[in-house]
């Protein structure tokens, strides 16, 4: 008899507890009869920690009653580890509210209808506010689906000891950027003593289409076409394959490493860089010994397209979200002028209200008025195309290909072939 | 009459106790696996779970003109084929070292189990950095360029990145199969090997004559184990080459997780998931099946 009992104790409590896990809700209004609205970010740098706690608490302390606001920070690992958590939840309908995305992940979740359109968001007088850039990047199918806080920028990091000492001419204004043949040749002039000429950015991941798309557009062409609907004859044209394999002549030839050690810049180990806008707060704070300075991007030879990469993570409303006004409320919150400012400043990005250049005054001098310079007048978003996921990848994986070997037509005829793929089977008939 | 009710109530005893396992099985194994078969019928997309179509068999046509899938089922076996008498042989070898009751195989024991103990994803990221194929920051590479010899690409060449991931596996997970031949070493007794040696056996011939048939069972069970385990490779190939150089590393497993989530063909990776499924349940029936005609 007591067995018996046991037993049926034991399997009641096991089935509660699993109908107990299948059945959970998300909290959509609390005790004490606040609408709750969830935020999901990337988990940050302690100073960005820091300012969403304290803006947290700011909001919730103003609207007592009626809205409380949370946020749950979710580990980027690595750089697709954010967007797998993101996909379970979207199979599971339990999306938070407010998603954080990166930026060309904007067009993937608009084109499947897992965001909302904020165009009456914001009055005209605050879009006006801010940056083209960043709305472009926001923009899918004439309607604006994101909205962020910051910015980025990549450009040419340079030691200046090193390159004072080979006796190469540095770009003072945006018309003298490097060409590539400049940049190649200054990047073999410096390779030596175990230094190599430059860094590229080696994550195996989304930090390859990033900085390298700019290397397609500055040569005339792009990754995909304007409409975002076809990959091939575009990453795989002429020019991409002249661009790639312009960046692979690094690696063979020895002046850039495939497998850079950590900071290889910062830490000597590399004369220049194609770093971004944060590094240079890294680079003030941590590395006070070192001399360095930044220029412009590189543009390809005989008239190449000035550009630089630009995007960041953006905030966006999901289907899930119940109490719009709310929301509308809290996005309002987050994105003021004087949040975009502090934001902005934790985070050491340029920010994406041109008001806040205002105050945040540092933006008008070297070094990191080349990064606003650029914002302003180079700057291009990546590819908008719901197939986006599978463009970064196939593109990455064909470097790295490339890299170690393979033909460059090869390897990006194939990235090509697998986003027209994806593009056809999913998006074409709509 | 007694008796009879006794019996009837420790039945019902026993189901209940059984109940609480099968609805778990049921709920994370039987349920999700069923799933798997019934999406890899669809064109199901992980962005758009409410438009699911069914698509016939055309995951599966597709899957099998898929050259990357071929190239994944290619590396699956590869790894196994080499990784398991490796690793065996490894776990084996170490087994034998520290069986014997001299002071401080304690700490050996300890030692070569503690691999077991670390997470992989920490395994493969220092392996990672051991790999680097930068003589100046890999170490390996250093330790070569010192002997005079040519730096190796490792992770970083298609020829050499899958026996790169090979030799780490085996060394983290020999730990575990040496503990089972510990166990099964201690399982033989000790009069076995006294009468060989009186009829005159070296150390050689007593281990091929009284060990080896001795832990017969036991490497039966340990190389059943890491077959399984072996076509489950996951973590390496995501840790430290995802996939590369040159497919070289790409399992099955990744190959589903690649499709499903980065690529968000869940559909497919429900075809491919499903694949996977029958070549791993039929390699165990083969090995069953050879095991019980041994």
């Amino acid at each position: 008899m007591k067995k018996k009992i046991a037993a049926v104790l034991l399997s009641a409590m096991l089935i509660s507890g699993l109908c107990m896990g299948c059945g959970q809700v998300k909290e959509r209004v609390n005790e004490a009869g606040e609408s709750v609205i969830t935020v999901w970010s990337p988990s940050d740098e302690p100073a960005i920690e820091q300012w969403w706690e304290e803006k947290i608490a700011e909001f919730n302390e103003a609207h007592k009653g009626s809205i409380h606001l949370q946020r749950e920070a979710i580990v980027r690992a690595d750089s697709y580890a954010y967007e797998d958590k993101v996909n379970a939840a979207i199979t599971s309908n339990d999306l938070p509210d407010i998603l954080f995305v990166d930026g060309p992940n904007v067009s993937v979740y608009a084109a499947n209808e897992i965001t909302l359109p904020l165009d009456d968001f914001f009055t005209q007088e605050d879009w006006d506010d801010f940056l083209d850039s960043s709305k472009n990047q926001n923009t899918y199918d004439g309607k604006i689906y994101a909205v962020g806080a910051t910015e980025s920028s990549v450009a040419l990091y340079y030691n200046r000891d090193m390159i004072e000492e080979a006796g190469i001419r540095i770009p003072e204004t945006k018309e003298e950027a490097w060409t590539w043949t400049e940049f190649y040749d200054a990047a073999a002039k410096l390779t030596k003593d175990g230094v190599v000429g430059t860094n590229i950015i080696m994550d195996k991941g989304e930090g390859l289409p990033y900085v390298l798309e700019q290397f397609w557009i500055s040569n005339g062409t792009d990754f995909v076409s304007e409409d975002g609907s076809r990959a091939d004859g575009y990453i795989n044209s002429k020019e991409g394959v002249e661009a790639a394999e312009f960046l692979n002549r690094f690696i063979q030839d020895g002046y850039a490493n495939i497998d850079p050690i950590q900071k290889e810049f910062h830490n000597e180990r590399a004369a220049t860089m194609l770093g971004g806008s944060w590094e240079v707060a890294t680079l003030e704070n941590d590395y006070p010994d070192l001399n360095w300075g930044v220029t412009y991007f590189p543009v390809a030879d005989d008239g190449g397209i000035p550009t630089s990469p630009t995007g960041d993570w953006v905030a966006s409303v999901t289907k899930n979200v119940q109490d719009m006004d709310a929301v509308k409320e809290v996005m309002n919150f987050l994105f003021s002028k004087e949040n975009v400012t502090t934001y902005a400043k934790a985070i050491s990005k340029p920010p994406t209200r041109i008001s806040s250049y205002d105050v945040l005054t540092e933006y008008n001098e070297y070094p990191r008025s080349i990064f606003k310079e650029q914002l302003m007048e180079t700057g291009h978003p990546r590819p908008r195309t719901p197939s986006y996921s599978v463009l970064s990848a196939g593109f990455s994986e064909a470097m790295l290909n490339i890299f170690t070997g393979v033909d460059a037509q090869t390897a990006l005829n194939e990235a090509a072939a697998a986003t027209d793929k994806d593009y056809n089977k999913y998006y074409s008939g709509e | 009459m007694q008796k009879a009710i006794n019996k009837k109530s420790e039945r019902t005893a026993a189901y209940l106790f059984v109940v609480p396992a099968v609805v778990l099985l049921a709920a994370f194994l039987i349920y999700p696996a069923l799933q798997t078969i019934r999406y890899a019928f669809t064109d199901y997309n992980i962005m758009r779970p409410d438009r699911i179509k069914f698509s016939g068999i055309n995951n599966f046509i597709e899957l099998f003109q898929d050259k990357n899938f071929w190239i994944a089922v290619k590396n699956t076996l590869h790894f196994t084929v080499l990784v398991v008498p490796f690793q065996t042989a490894l776990a084996l070898a170490l087994a034998l070292l520290i069986s014997s009751r001299r002071r401080g195989v304690s700490i050996f024991r300890a030692a070569y189990f503690s691999p077991q103990v670390t997470s992989m994803v920490v395994v493969a990221i220092l392996w990672t950095v051991l790999y680097n194929s930068n003589p100046d920051s890999g170490l390996l590479n250093a330790l070569l360029v010192k002997l005079g010899m040519e730096p190796c690409g490792f992770l970083n060449d298609p020829k050499t990145s899958m026996n790169s991931i090979i030799f780490m596996s085996a060394w983290q997970g020999a730990g575990y199969q040496m503990m089972i031949f510990l166990a099964g070493l201690q399982g033989i007794p000790k009069e076995q090997y006294e009468a060989a040696s009186i009829d005159g056996a070296g150390k050689v011939k007593s281990f091929f004559y009284v060990t080896l048939p001795g832990l017969k069972n036991v490497i039966q069970y340990v190389i059943m184990i890491t077959v399984i385990q072996a076509m489950k490779l996951f973590t390496q190939p995501y840790v430290m080459t995802k996939g590369g150089p040159q497919n070289s590393t790409r399992t099955l497993v990744y190959y589903v997780y690649e499709q499903g989530f980065q690529k968000r063909n869940f559909g497919y990776a429900c075809a491919v998931a499903a694949v996977f499924f029958v070549i791993v349940i039929s390699l165990s029936l083969g090995m069953k099946k050879i095991i019980k005609a041994d």
